[in-house]
Formats: structure tokens, C-alpha cells, sequence
């Protein structure tokens, strides 16, 4: 029986889980709305590299962290304004963002390929191996908890506020929602900027806390898990948790699976995480029979018929 | 007090989709022209330089359009899948097996025509490209899996199974350090037309034409339209929608297999991880500027292939190639904004 390190291997699945929730939860609030935005992975890269280059410059974490939630969550606005304010295509405007959005990250961050940064998100608690679950969670960063802190939070807003409602309600019906006074097209932009900025925290979390540095196109397709996420946790915040727990495990694993005593290609093993998600998606949908509790109106621009 | 509403134009020009293209473009060149000036450069050198090393001399400008040969057939696989309203994201990945497939069927079998032999592995680009898109076609058609995420993600599968086989079962002992699959024989290699462009551009041109027949003329096009339009329509009409999404997406993931074929064929004449450096997104951008039409498709390919060799051409002279792309990218935001003016208009109304 080899050593599995079970405590590394959940510190590495907490950390992993971390990075895609938080740009999970934001593309979460940004659908609920009716809004969809495929350019998750571009606003996570804007989030990541504008941290980045700010916690090179400056070293004021605080401010870094500022500047790349809200610079992504600027970027995030290119699609507010296409798709809720101009009405054209949101699938084609959030494709854009992702290729944009790469494209501009590598352009800014040329010259911070291979730096070393100062400073880093630091954990609660230094803890070299942590040997139970307490100690695990504790040496986790501020972020992880932030990213808690914003699930509670979003649940609630969600459920219980008047906020959350009109959001679900713009978000399922439009056409009734506007007949009764709610206003379509600030919400929807408001929920747009709103996941910009959560993905642009997960950036933040990747350059200055789970790797901290900077390459190109270094998310490597986690903005698409995100939105798989979405789906898997059929629009809900607990359950897209869970499932961000589940792929942080998966991708926490998949590196270990050799220290483990099984003979794999190193090449191959880095397909898994891909692999499983498109398997488990399939799983999921099949076993809900199309029913995935999507909002009624996603993809689906609003338009007010002359009156 | 009058107040302004928003309303859909009776009336749309026929040319909108044209003149949005050129705006977008017109944008993108200034949005360029602020990133090279924040860097020091002069845009007016730097754009004169793209253009003369892209279009400037007969092998120049047979290089750019080589780099639109995948290009176009990606995006007019992307514009035969919307033609079911499905999109098709993992182009990149088709191209990836179409050149996997090809590179099979080269090292498996051994005919001694040559042109034969050629057609042959043109062919079984074609159903690489379209065995890759195949789980999220069956997913999607039977079980209604979002294809977005599906061929998305099929991308990372397929470049990662790309970079096994050359690191791996098909490396090259000759290549050293650098992971790729043996050469293909001289035998293959598509003939060239003139300079250095390959045959590869008169299938391009075959494929768009041929693309536009489908798309607007021919009954399996009209039964598509009528599929993606409306699931009751196509009842009533006696159309079996999800047969027509079905072929539809295996068309359309075998004109990016082609290309991966052709890619192999003509220009890499190896598999490695470089056969394709993010055509299948750049033919995203191409399909999406046109609005899904063949001949579009065909016209603004070759533009953003010189665009591309362009772009990495300025690199010699310090300037990041990433410009093509931020480019290419603000063409279509241009092109979509614009769009808006040419299908909405703002009217004042009394306010009741």
C-alpha cells in the first residue's frame, strides 16, 4: 500500500476547487440573469495577468487583488454592452472575449514571463504538512474563505432578497419581468460585470497564490470547466461547490496517480480532467433528461416589440 | 416630454453584413494602432510592413493564403453546423485528428500512385475530423449535452493525445529534443500551384463553393435551415431535425479534419503540437464576421491568413504577433456593434 498523502491531496483539492467555484459562482449569477458568457477563460486570463503585473509593480497585494477583480470585470462589460445593450449574438461575443482575452493577457504579460513575485497571498497559518482536516483548512488562504463567504452570500442574495428574485425573474421570463417594471437591461449588465469580477478573483488566485507566476494561456481551459460546472450544479451555488470540490479532486489527483504506483503516461494523464468532465456532463444530462434547471431565457437577448 | 425607443428596421440592407465587416475593420486597425503606439512603434511602418511581407511578392502572398487554406475550411465547417443553429468550438481539435488520421493511415498502408495515395489520406482527414466530433454530436443529438462545451473541451483531449503520440509511439528519434512524428515521404506532399501555394487552394475554392450549393441551394441546406429553425416546423414538414443535426455536425467537423490534412500534407509534413496554432478559434472569428455565408467565409480567410503571416512576420522587428490576434478579435466586436445600426434604429415616440 503506498503512501496516498491524503492531507496533500486534499490541500491540493481545496486549492484547485477554489480557482474554478469563485469563476463558477460568477458565471452563475451572470446565467441567472439570462446572460450567457462564454468568455470566462479570457476574463480569468485579464483577472490573472493584471494581478499579477500590479503585485510585480507595487507589491500591495491588496491593491492587486483590487485591480485585476475589476479590470476583468471591466473586460466583462465589451459583453454587457454587445449582448445586453446592442442585442447581437452572445454566443459569438463571449468567444470573443476568451480569444481577446487571451490574446490581450499574452500582450500584457510579455514582459512578466518568468518573474518572480515578491509577495504572495500568504495562508492563515503557515503550516509545512498538515496532518488532519483542521489543519488543512487553515492553511488555506484569505481567498478560500472569501470564496466561502461569497457562496453563503450568493445563496442567500439568491434566494431571500428582493435583489435575487428580480434577477431570477429577468433571468426566466424577461418579457413578463419587464411588463412588471423590472429593469431588464441593468440587471442583466449589472450580472454581467458582477461574474466578470468573480472570474477576475479567480485570476487573481491563480498568479498570486496557486501558481505563482505568469505564463501564456497558463489557464488552460479552466474557464471552460467553469461553465461545464454551472451546468453540472444545475444553477445552484451549494451544489456547483460540490462540484467544484469534485474536479479540484480529479485535477488534484490525476498528478499523484504516478507517485501512486500506476504506470501512466504523463502525457495521457493530463487528458483525464478533460476526459471526465465531458463524461460526467454527458452522465449528468442523460440522468436528468435535458431537465438541467436552466434559466428559461439564457442565450436569448431581450428585445422590447414597438409599442 | 418625448422619450426614445428601440426598434428592429422594417427594412435591412442587403450589404449590412459587408459594411459592418469594414467598420469592424477600420476599428480594429485604430485599437491596433493604440497598442503599437503605446509601444513605441509607428503603426503607418509596421501595417506597410505586414502588408509588404504578406501580399508584397508571389511567395509572400502564396504563404498567406496557404495560412488561409485552414482557415477557410474550418469556418466553412462551423458555417454548415450553424446552419442546425449548433456551434462548433472544436474545430482546433478536428484539425489536430484530421492530421493524426492522415499520419495513420501514411505509416498502416502503402500505395504505390501516388495521387491516389494522396486522395486516400484526404479522405481519412476528413473522417478524423468527423470521428472527432463525433461524441459530442451523438451526445448532443440524442441526449441534448450543450455541443458548445463538449467540442471545446474535445480540443484539450485531442491536443493532449497530439502531444503523447510524438512524445511517445510516434516520436521521431531524428527530431531530438524537439517532440514530433517522423516526416511523411515527398511522395504526399501536395503539389504546389504557383510560388509556394499549395493545391490545398483550389479544394479550399471547390469546398466553398460547394459549401454555398448546400448551405443555400440544396434540399439537405433548405431541410437544415428549416431543422435549426424550429422543432415544430420541422414535424409538420416531415423533417427529421435530429438526423439533419447529426450529418450536419459530421460535415462540418470533416471540413476541419480536411484541413488538418491538408495542413499536414503541405505545409508541417509531420503530426507535431505546431500543425495548428489556433485556426480553429481564428475560424470562429472568420465564420462568425460573415455571417455563416461560404463565400464570406472564403474572402475573409485569405484576408486574416495574410493578417497572420503579417503578424508573425512583425515579430523580427519586436513587435508582438498577439497583434494579429487582438486585430482579428476587435474586427468582429467592431463588426458586431456596427451590426446593430444596420438592424435596429432608435425612434422618439410621445411619451403617453
Amino acid at each position: 500500500m503506498p503512501d496516498i498523502q491524503l492531507m496533500g491531496l486534499l490541500n491540493a483539492t481545496l486549492q484547485a476547487a477554489t480557482l474554478l467555484f469563485i469563476a463558477a459562482l460568477g458565471e452563475l449569477i451572470t446565467e441567472k440573469s439570462g446572460i450567457l458568457n462564454l468568455g470566462v477563460e479570457g476574463m480569468i486570463s485579464i483577472g490573472a495577468v493584471t494581478g499579477f503585473m500590479t503585485a510585480i509593480n507595487t507589491e500591495n497585494l491588496f491593491l492587486s487583488i483590487i485591480v485585476g477583480v475589476l479590470s476583468a470585470s471591466l473586460f466583462s462589460s465589451i459583453h454587457a454592452f454587445v449582448t445586453v445593450i446592442l442585442k447581437q449574438d452572445q454566443t459569438v461575443s463571449g468567444l470573443i472575449l476568451t480569444i481577446l482575452g487571451l490574446a490581450l493577457s499574452s500582450l500584457l504579460g510579455k514582459k512578466y514571463v518568468g518573474k518572480k513575485l515578491m509577495v504572495k497571498v500568504e495562508s492563515i497559518r503557515d503550516i509545512a504538512e498538515p496532518s488532519n482536516i483542521f489543519e488543512v483548512l487553515l492553511s488555506q488562504n484569505l481567498i478560500f474563505y472569501l470564496a466561502i463567504l461569497m457562496m453563503i452570500t450568493t445563496s442567500f442574495v439568491l434566494k431571500k432578497t428582493m435583489f435575487g428574485r428580480r434577477l431570477e425573474a429577468v433571468g426566466e421570463d424577461s418579457r413578463a419581468s419587464d411588463s412588471m417594471g423590472l429593469k431588464i437591461n441593468k440587471t442583466q449588465f449589472i450580472a454581467t460585470c458582477v461574474g466578470g469580477a468573480f472570474a477576475g478573483l479567480s485570476g487573481v488566485y491563480l498568479t498570486l497564490s496557486y501558481v505563482p507566476f505568469w505564463t501564456d494561456n497558463m489557464t488552460s481551459g479552466r474557464g471552460w470547466i467553469c461553465l461545464a460546472l454551472v451546468i453540472f450544479g444545475g444553477w445552484k451555488p451549494y451544489r456547483t461547490a460540490l462540484g467544484a470540490l469534485l474536479f479540484g479532486f480529479l485535477e488534484a489527483l490525476v498528478p499523484r496517480l504516478q507517485t501512486y504506483g500506476f504506470e501512466l503516461s504523463p502525457y495521457l494523464v493530463k487528458i483525464a480532467p478533460y476526459l471526465i468532465t465531458i463524461i460526467v456532463l454527458v452522465i449528468l444530462t442523460i440522468y436528468k433528461e435535458g431537465k438541467t434547471g436552466a434559466p428559461g431565457n439564457i442565450g436569448r437577448p431581450f428585445f422590447r416589440e414597438n409599442r | 416630454m418625448n422619450k426614445y425607443i428601440l426598434s428592429k428596421k422594417t427594412v435591412v440592407n442587403d450589404l449590412a453584413t459587408f459594411y459592418s465587416f469594414l467598420i469592424g475593420l477600420f476599428v480594429a486597425v485604430c485599437i491596433g494602432s493604440i497598442i503599437l503606439l503605446i509601444q513605441d512603434q509607428n503603426p503607418i511602418n509596421v501595417f506597410s510592413l505586414m502588408l509588404k511581407l504578406s501580399v508584397g511578392s508571389i511567395n509572400s502572398l502564396s504563404n498567406s493564403l496557404n495560412k488561409a487554406i485552414p482557415l477557410i475550411l474550418a469556418g466553412l465547417g462551423i458555417a454548415i453546423m450553424n446552419s442546425v443553429k449548433l456551434w462548433n468550438i472544436g474545430a482546433e481539435g478536428q484539425i489536430f485528428l484530421g492530421a493524426i488520421a492522415v499520419n495513420l493511415i501514411y505509416i498502416n498502408i502503402n500505395i504505390s500512385n501516388s495521387s491516389l495515395f494522396i486522395f486516400i489520406l484526404l479522405i481519412s482527414g476528413f473522417i478524423g475530423g468527423a470521428i472527432c466530433i463525433l461524441l459530442p454530436a451523438i451526445t448532443k443529438v440524442f441526449f441534448g449535452v450543450n455541443e458548445i462545451i463538449t467540442t471545446l473541451l474535445t480540443n484539450y483531449v485531442i491536443i493532449g493525445l497530439t502531444v503523447y503520440l510524438v512524445n511517445g509511439p510516434w516520436k521521431d528519434p531524428k527530431s531530438l529534443n524537439f517532440p514530433a512524428a517522423a516526416y511523411v515521404g515527398k511522395e504526399v506532399y501536395l503539389p504546389t500551384i504557383f510560388g509556394k501555394l499549395s493545391t490545398g487552394f483550389l479544394i479550399c475554392i471547390l469546398f466553398a463553393i460547394g459549401a454555398h450549393y448546400l448551405k443555400e441551394k440544396s434540399v439537405f441546406g433548405y431541410e437544415m435551415r428549416i431543422a435549426g429553425g424550429s422543432a415544430m416546423t420541422a414535424i409538420y414538414a416531415g423533417i427529421n431535425a435530429k438526423q439533419k443535426a447529426f450529418y450536419a455536425m459530421l460535415v462540418g467537423g470533416g471540413f476541419a479534419g480536411l484541413a488538418g490534412a491538408i495542413e499536414l500534407l503541405s505545409q508541417t509534413h509531420r503530426v507535431s503540437p505546431g500543425i495548428s496554432q489556433g485556426f480553429g478559434y481564428t475560424a470562429i472569428i472568420v465564420a462568425a464576421i460573415t455571417g455563416m455565408r461560404p463565400i464570406g467565409i472564403f474572402l475573409v480567410g485569405c484576408l486574416f491568413g495574410a493578417l497572420t503571416i503579417g503578424g508573425a512576420v512583425i515579430q523580427t522587428i519586436g513587435v508582438s504577433s498577439y497583434i494579429a490576434e487582438i486585430i482579428q478579435a476587435s474586427t468582429l466586436i467592431g463588426a458586431l456593434i456596427s451590426q446593430f445600426f444596420f438592424t435596429y434604429q432608435i425612434k422618439e415616440v410621445e411619451d403617453a
